[in-house]
């Protein structure tokens, strides 16, 4: 009696364990390291940095290292990562990102006082993949800039030195900062239409896998152009129509309870084979 | 003998060294001996060019006292500049803070005018520093104190470092002049050139957040006023007793090139940054030291070495030129040189139209 149990017990362990990895597979291990999930969602509630909407929507978190740069200090940045959240309706792209910042730095008006600032980079066409680092001459990429200070820019740049600001900029940016000391956060939503406004600005209707990569400023550490914290190139999984997150989980969960059935059925068939000796 | 700028004076051909792609370089000569310290350039600069929002606490012409703090204060200690003569490493510089600056005081003007207030006018608080803080304090013991004015502007250097400093290439050395300019539009206020000028003669406008300096006056000298007619900058124009010298330094006719290259007696303030200045001072004389007596002994009231601190080694050679020459004009000789440093005459004092047929 003792071996049936420990065999049920057992099953069931087994059982639910692979349930878990099923369900938890399309979370983690399924995504490839550079891909930032974006929610498909009908209508939006998710301008502001704590919307309801948010709640919902997976992020990533996306390591930072300090930009390769000839400005002084380029090697002493602050800012080690960031938490990535995007998610896009018919009409707009919404990016959401938040970072640990202990100081609240939201001026430059003092002859040593530099603002906070954070930067969504991608290419302004989306064909290949420009240079990461602000882009290059043939290869030009948008930049979606926003600073404590100065507020949003959105930006076209074909290599360092070169960034231009947009006369008329469409990306509409919140940002909130909460918490105290270590536990205290910036988090700023950043959304534009999903057509190229123009020309040189980044068709977000893209078919393919959008590249995408982030910078960070601490303005209190004196961080300002090159001095700055900076992702690798990542994507968004824009190609393949409608294989978006909520089917692929679909798929796995399915995968995860046919797997369930063929262990307990199995597990059964065994149970079976020794009660009847 | 140690910077650049020397060994292009050593050598003995005319031909004036001016930075690569630069067709022509104002230039400037201040002769310290003149100076009474009255800030009118300094009012003159303020009134033309630094009266809006963000821009009250520059001085793109200051003049300090010296020995002294200076203005911002400790500038000469605050980095910048090349590491060497070739000019491929920054020696990197830190940005003066408000306090060092000196901020602009607010007067008990509404009291003392509206309010029939007795108080005698003074700022309200916070005065405890500013830009001419340490007027004619100066150094040394009675009865051998001493102390003198150093007029300064940004120096349009020929290795400008603030120039090199900015990522995005905002600021530039005008080609047909070598005047260095911030470019508005491509300034995004990130202040490499404040820290990167061994000057500190690039200002952070806390309003527009964009960096400002000295333009050399260029509207003035390109004739953009009402009469259409070249001015030299309001600095030198509006100085009492007009002491400074402005044109270019490579119109081989004018005094600036006599006393910069030929006499050697006009000397750029701290070669050692090798930044190669284009402001050229002619070095203070000052009296010899008294006794308790009052007997004038010959051992210099300015020690040498504060000299060399400030215009380098060559100040000895100027000093000896300059003395040479009062000598045979004091014994009823004739001194070009002598002459050059007197002369009234605007018309070779502003030399700013040789080159304007080319
Ligand atoms: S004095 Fe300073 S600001 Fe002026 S050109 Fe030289 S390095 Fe630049
Ligand atoms: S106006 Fe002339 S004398 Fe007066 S402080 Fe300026 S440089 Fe010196």
């Amino acid at each position: 009696m003792a071996d049936h149990r420990r065999t049920l017990t057992l099953t069931a362990v087994l059982s639910a364990l692979i349930v878990v990895s099923t369900v938890a597979a399309p979370m983690v291990s399924a995504r490839p390291a550079h891909e930032i999930p974006v929610s498909e969602v009908s209508t939006a509630d998710l301008a502001e940095p704590n919307a309801d909407g948010w709640a919902e929507v997976p992020a990533s978190d996306v390591p930072l290292s300090s930009a390769p740069s000839s400005v002084p200090n380029a090697d002493d940045t602050s800012v080690e990562a960031v938490d990535v959240q995007a998610a896009r309706t018919d009409e707009r792209l919404y990016v959401r990102l938040e970072w640990h910042d202990a100081t609240r730095d939201r001026n430059a008006s003092a002859t040593r006082e530099f603002a906070d600032a954070v930067a969504v980079q991608f290419p302004a066409n989306t064909s290949s993949r420009p240079p990461i680092a602000m882009g290059g001459p043939d290869n030009r990429v948008n930049v979606w800039y926003w600073s404590g200070s100065t507020g949003t820019q959105e930006l076209l740049a074909g290599g360092a030195g070169s960034t231009t600001p947009f006369e008329n900029p469409t990306v509409r940016t919140n940002a909130s900062y909460t918490g105290t000391g270590g536990n205290a956060t910036w988090a700023v939503v950043y959304s534009r239409q999903l057509d190229a406004p123009s020309e040189n600005r980044t068709d977000l209707r893209t078919d393919g896998d959008l590249d995408v990569a982030f910078a960070v400023w601490n303005g209190s550490n004196g961080e300002r152009s090159g001095q700055k914290a900076v992702s690798e190139w990542h994507y968004y999984p824009f190609s393949g129509g409608p294989q978006g997150p909520p089917y692929e989980t679909l798929l796995w969960t399915l995968a995860g309870i046919a797997i369930v059935a063929v262990v307990g059925v199995t597990s059964f068939g065994i149970y079976r084979t020794r009660g009847a000796e | 003998m140690s910077t650049d700028q020397q060994d292009e004076q050593g050598e003995e051909d005319t031909l004036v060294n001016v930075a690569d792609g630069v067709d022509h370089q104002v230039a400037m000569v201040m002769d310290l001996n003149k100076c009474i310290g009255c800030q009118t350039c300094t009012i003159a600069c303020k009134n033309l060019w630094t009266e809006d929002g963000g821009s009250e606490y520059m001085y793109w012409n200051n003049v300090e006292t010296k020995p002294g703090e200076g203005y911002p204060r400790g500038w000469e200690d605050s980095g910048g500049g090349w590491e060497s003569g070739e000019h491929s490493d920054r020696s990197p510089g830190e940005i003066p803070d408000e306090e060092d600056y000196g901020r602009a005081w607010e007067f008990n003007h509404e009291e003392i005018m509206y309010e029939g207030s007795d108080e005698p006018l003074r700022p309200r608080d916070g005065a405890e520093w500013g830009p001419n803080w340490d007027e004619d304090q100066g150094a040394g013991e009675y009865p051998n104190s001493y102390y003198f004015y150093l007029p300064r502007i940004c120096n349009h250097c020929t290795h400008p470092s603030c120039v090199e400093a900015c990522p995005r290439s905002a600021l530039y050395k005008r080609q047909e002049d070598g005047i260095v300019l911030v470019d508005q539009d491509r300034c995004r206020g990130y202040r490499y050139c404040v820290e990167g000028c061994p000057y500190k003669k690039v200002y952070y406008n806390t309003v527009s957040k964009k960096s400002e300096k000295c333009i050399f006056c260029y509207p003035r000298i390109e004739g953009e006023g009402p009469e259409g007619e070249t001015f030299a900058p309001a600095c030198a124009e509006e100085c009492p007793p007009q002491l400074r010298l402005v044109g270019f330094l490579d119109d081989e006719e004018g005094p600036i090139h006599k006393l910069v290259n030929e006499y050697e007696v006009a000397l750029p303030l701290h070669p050692e940054f090798r930044t190669q200045p284009n402001v050229y001072y002619i070095p203070p004389f000052a009296p010899g030291q008294h006794t308790e007596d009052g007997e004038t002994v010959d051992i210099d009231r300015i020690p040498r070495q504060y000299l060399r601190n400030l215009f380098g080694d060559s100040v000895d050679e100027a000093l000896d030129t300059i003395d040479a020459h009062r000598q045979r004009v004091r014994q009823g000789g004739e001194s070009e040189l002598m002459e050059l440093l007197q002369d009234k005459n605007p018309a070779k004092q502003y030399r700013l139209e040789v080159f304007d047929d080319e």
